[in-house]
């Protein structure tokens, strides 16, 4: 069955052909019936396949392919795949507890309303930088601001291994600080082991990055 | 220029911008990549605006 990607380049490449021929005999345009036949290739159809192709790179601009494909994302990529369960992001990576075709969004971005889009604005800084500004080792590279508990609150809050994990009540208030964010899921002692990338080529892999 | 060939003049105008913007648009979509990404949003969005502004501009003076 043709997926909607296919379905949308489709109908893009159709409304790019009917542009083409309306460019060479802008003749047929004449009339009132030709002006409605005009509008309609060199207004609305033009326009639905920009919004369809636009939604189709925001979507591919979430998948972790993109975010890997400049250099300096690789060994990111590859502590995905550590064989330790004691590295958040590869045993939240193996274990699908993130979608893997989305490992980076999924952490990475707000669920807020704005978050895709704040995620898309910081994108464009790092094109900049990638392009015009000195690339930082990967080991260099730090989060713009500390991450957000609400991000692990998004899925964990309410899962029953979450509550009831007996280190979440090693004192009676650390869930509260959690929840309201005065205490990192990633403080010293809890989940701080991330990404690690500074001892990636010391470090064993449950797989080959593919 | 006649007014009816200043029309036709700028619908072909507006038929190549619109047709070179989605070409570019069509070519993002086999590329992977965050250029890919910036090149719709600066080259291919912006080349099928400016051609659907063209048509709606010579509909305009035509009508006036």
């Amino acid at each position: 069955m043709l997926s909607l990607a296919i379905i949308g380049r489709l109908f893009t490449a159709v409304v790019l052909l009917m542009a083409v021929w309306l460019a060479f005999r802008p003749d047929l345009a004449r009339g009132r019936g030709g002006k409605v036949f005009a509008f309609a290739i060199l207004f609305l159809l033009p326009i639905l396949a920009t919004w369809g192709g636009g939604t189709e790179q925001m979507e591919t601009s979430k998948q972790t392919r993109f975010c890997l494909s400049c250099h300096v994302m690789t060994d990111f990529g590859r502590s995905l795949y550590y064989d330790d369960p004691g590295y958040l992001p590869a045993a939240h990576y193996q274990n699908r507890r993130i979608p893997r075709d989305q490992a980076c969004y999924a952490c990475h971005s707000g669920y807020t309303y704005f978050g895709g889009v704040k995620s898309k604005w910081r994108g464009l800084r790092h094109v900049y930088v990638q392009y015009f500004g000195n690339v930082p080792r990967p080991n260099e590279i730090r989060l713009y601001s500390p991450f957000p508990n609400a991000t692990c609150l998004h899925c964990h809050e309410g899962a029953r291994t979450f509550e009831e994990k007996s280190a979440h009540h090693r004192d009676a208030e650390l869930l509260n600080r959690v929840r309201s964010g005065t205490q990192s899921c990633m403080s010293s002692g809890c989940h701080d082991i991330i990404h690690e990338v500074a001892g990636i080529n010391e470090g064993t892999f449950w797989k080959e990055t593919p | 220029m006649m007014p009816a060939e200043r029309f036709e003049s700028r619908t072909r105008i507006s038929g190549i911008l619109i047709a070179a913007g989605l070409l570019v648009q069509s070519a993002t979509h086999f590329w992977v990549h965050p250029l890919a990404f910036l090149t719709f949003l600066i080259i291919g969005a912006p080349l099928v605006a400016i051609g659907v502004f063209t048509f709606l501009y010579s509909l305009l003076m035509e009508r006036n």
